[in-house]
């Protein structure tokens, strides 16, 4: 790692258009999902603001940004304040060893999946923070239930991406797309499909989507570990929550289909075609599963997704040992 | 195509790279940078550790220990060596931190600290104990073998090295540590494991289905 002004403009370059695209996409995804949720349960969706409502997810933000941020009695100031600022800085960095393109990347690092993994700890530890620190019991329940849960899918997950790892023998995100090729039958789900559908289930979990969204089950927790919340404290939450969930679309692009290369022209446009696929596939997903219970959540992490990936990763070490 | 785009991009960064150069000429070189990062660190790992002593709040002081972790792993990284700063991330900020976390949310939120006491005498004697029994090895160590030192650059180390060495030079240590852990999570499976018989009897089979279906029946 040089130092010099150039990578650090670079990587300041780099974090302004993340800051933009964050925002964008959750404007854009809110939006999204509120009217597929409308065409999932046959009712029409915001259509008031704007031509069939498309403005509405940005009044939404522009109020959000106007409220007063209110501090509710007996809180732990410091921590109430820090969590969600640690919410939303560190997912800033996780997009830099992303190649979006062939040269679009912020930073390649020869560690880049272990520096995105590391990094994303601080994301739990924020909904801890933001669940303790605001002296309430929902609030504590939902960042209980937030760090069991991240913990058990974070195994599986690391132990699908490692199968990938082990067939490219490299941690840079960059080389892992160069080892394989444009068409679909060169991508690694076609050599790892237990793998990617792991990856797929823990994605869920990991990100704390419906139907694994128990740290901030609205029926039976009000909003779980941002419940006192408001404002732009609330607003970072709901920036870094999707940020968090682009970011797992990115890596799984990455690591299982492909990255930046597509049938025909390679660029980063299949990056963003496949990353918001999969987005729609979380959305879907959110729309048509009931939520499941803790204890089923649990079981089917420790009981199912563990021993498999267990599995998936003996084989692929043996294969690539005979091989 | 992508020869193209590479010499547009270059060209772009080619005045920055032109100012890097001249400041490289111009400031003072890269072993001042190392000082000054190695003395950042070590402000933020004491900042970290007094925090942790200081704090009249048990979330606090963990997040001191947190803010230690990462002095810690920027002492890795400027060692030259970001697999072990990222691991040490993954696992005592990632896995360890929140492992505690969780025992620590169980306390009350009360802004006092009531958990907060002045340690007595005996407890004192202890931590001084604690204290100087590594500051006894270490300190020896390093006078005996600070003039020795010689100044060299450090290159990142290469992550594959890393692994190599640790399957083929140090595969005995390798496998013992990893055999310290499987008896630790055993034991704590073995712990959590024995209350259950005596926690359905307490509570006269209430939770557990099996029972209340042969009541029941």
């Amino acid at each position: 790692m040089d130092l010099s002004i150039t990578s650090l403009a670079q990587i300041i370059i780099a974090c302004l258009m993340v800051i933009g695209l964050m925002v964008a996409n959750a404007v854009v995804m809110v939006y999204f999902e509120r009217k597929t949720a409308g065409f999932i349960q046959r009712r029409p969706g915001p259509y008031e603001v704007g031509p069939r409502g498309t403005i509405q997810a940005i009044c939404d933000s522009m109020k959000l940004l106007g409220k007063q941020l209110f501090i509710p009695g007996n809180v732990d100031w410091l921590l109430y304040f820090l969590a969600p600022v640690l919410a939303f800085f560190p997912v800033l960095l996780l997009f830099l060893p992303i190649p979006f393109g062939k040269f679009l990347t912020a930073m390649s690092v020869d560690e880049g999946i272990l520096l995105i993994l590391a990094f994303s700890g601080l994301g739990v530890i924020s909904n801890i923070l933001a669940g303790w620190s605001s002296n309430n019991k929902y609030g504590l329940l939902g960042a209980a239930r937030a760090v069991s849960q991240s913990i058990a899918y974070e195994i599986p997950m690391i132990m699908s991406l490692l199968a990938v790892i082990f067939l490219s023998g490299s941690l840079n995100l960059s080389q892992i797309v160069e080892e394989q090729g444009s068409w679909p039958w060169q991508w690694n789900i076609c050599v790892q499909p237990l793998a990617f559908f792991i990856y797929l289930v823990s994605l869920v979990g990991e990100t704390n989507r419906a139907p694994f969204d128990l740290p901030e089950a609205e029926s039976e927790l009000t909003a779980g570990f941002h419940t006192e919340y408001s404002g732009m404290g609330f607003a970072l939450f709901f920036l870094s929550e999707y940020a968090n969930m682009l970011l797992v679309s990115f890596v799984c692009v990455t690591f299982f289909l492909g990255g930046w290369k597509g049938p025909f022209l390679d660029g980063f446009w299949w990056t963003f075609i496949k990353a918001y696929l999969i987005m729609m596939f979380i959305v879907w997903l959110r729309w048509t599963f009931p939520r499941v219970r803790f204890d089923q959540l649990l079981n089917i992490n420790w009981k199912w997704l563990l021993p498999l990936s267990i599995l998936n990763l003996w084989i692929t070490a043996i294969v690539v040992k005979l091989l | 195509m992508d020869q193209a785009i590479e010499q547009i991009l270059t060209l772009i960064w080619s005045p920055l790279r032109a100012l890097d150069a001249f400041l490289a000429e111009h400031l003072p070189g890269q072993e001042t940078a190392a000082i000054a990062a190695y003395a950042f660190y070590v402000l933020v790992i004491l900042a970290g550790g007094l925090m942790a002593i200081g704090s009249r709040n048990l979330v606090r002081a963990m997040l001191g220990l947190i803010l230690t972790f990462f002095g810690v792993a920027g002492m890795y990284l400027l060692l030259g060596s970001p697999f072990l700063a990222f691991m040490q991330l993954l696992i005592y900020v990632g896995a360890v931190c929140v492992l505690i976390f969780f025992a620590v949310m169980l306390t009350k939120n009360t802004n006092e600290g009531e958990e907060f006491k002045l340690p007595s005498p005996a407890s004192a004697v202890y931590g001084l104990l604690a204290f100087i029994l590594p500051l006894a090895v270490l300190v020896p160590l390093i006078l005996v073998n600070a003039p020795n030192l010689k100044q060299e650059a450090i290159e990142p180390t290469d992550t594959s090295y890393l692994g190599e060495g640790l399957i083929t030079e140090n595969v005995v240590g390798f496998e013992l540590i990893s055999i310290i852990l499987l008896v630790a999570m055993a034991g704590a499976v073995f712990l959590a494991w024995r209350r259950q018989p005596d926690k359905g009897k307490n509570q006269s089979g209430q939770n557990d289905p099996a029972k209340t279906k042969e009541l029941r029946s």
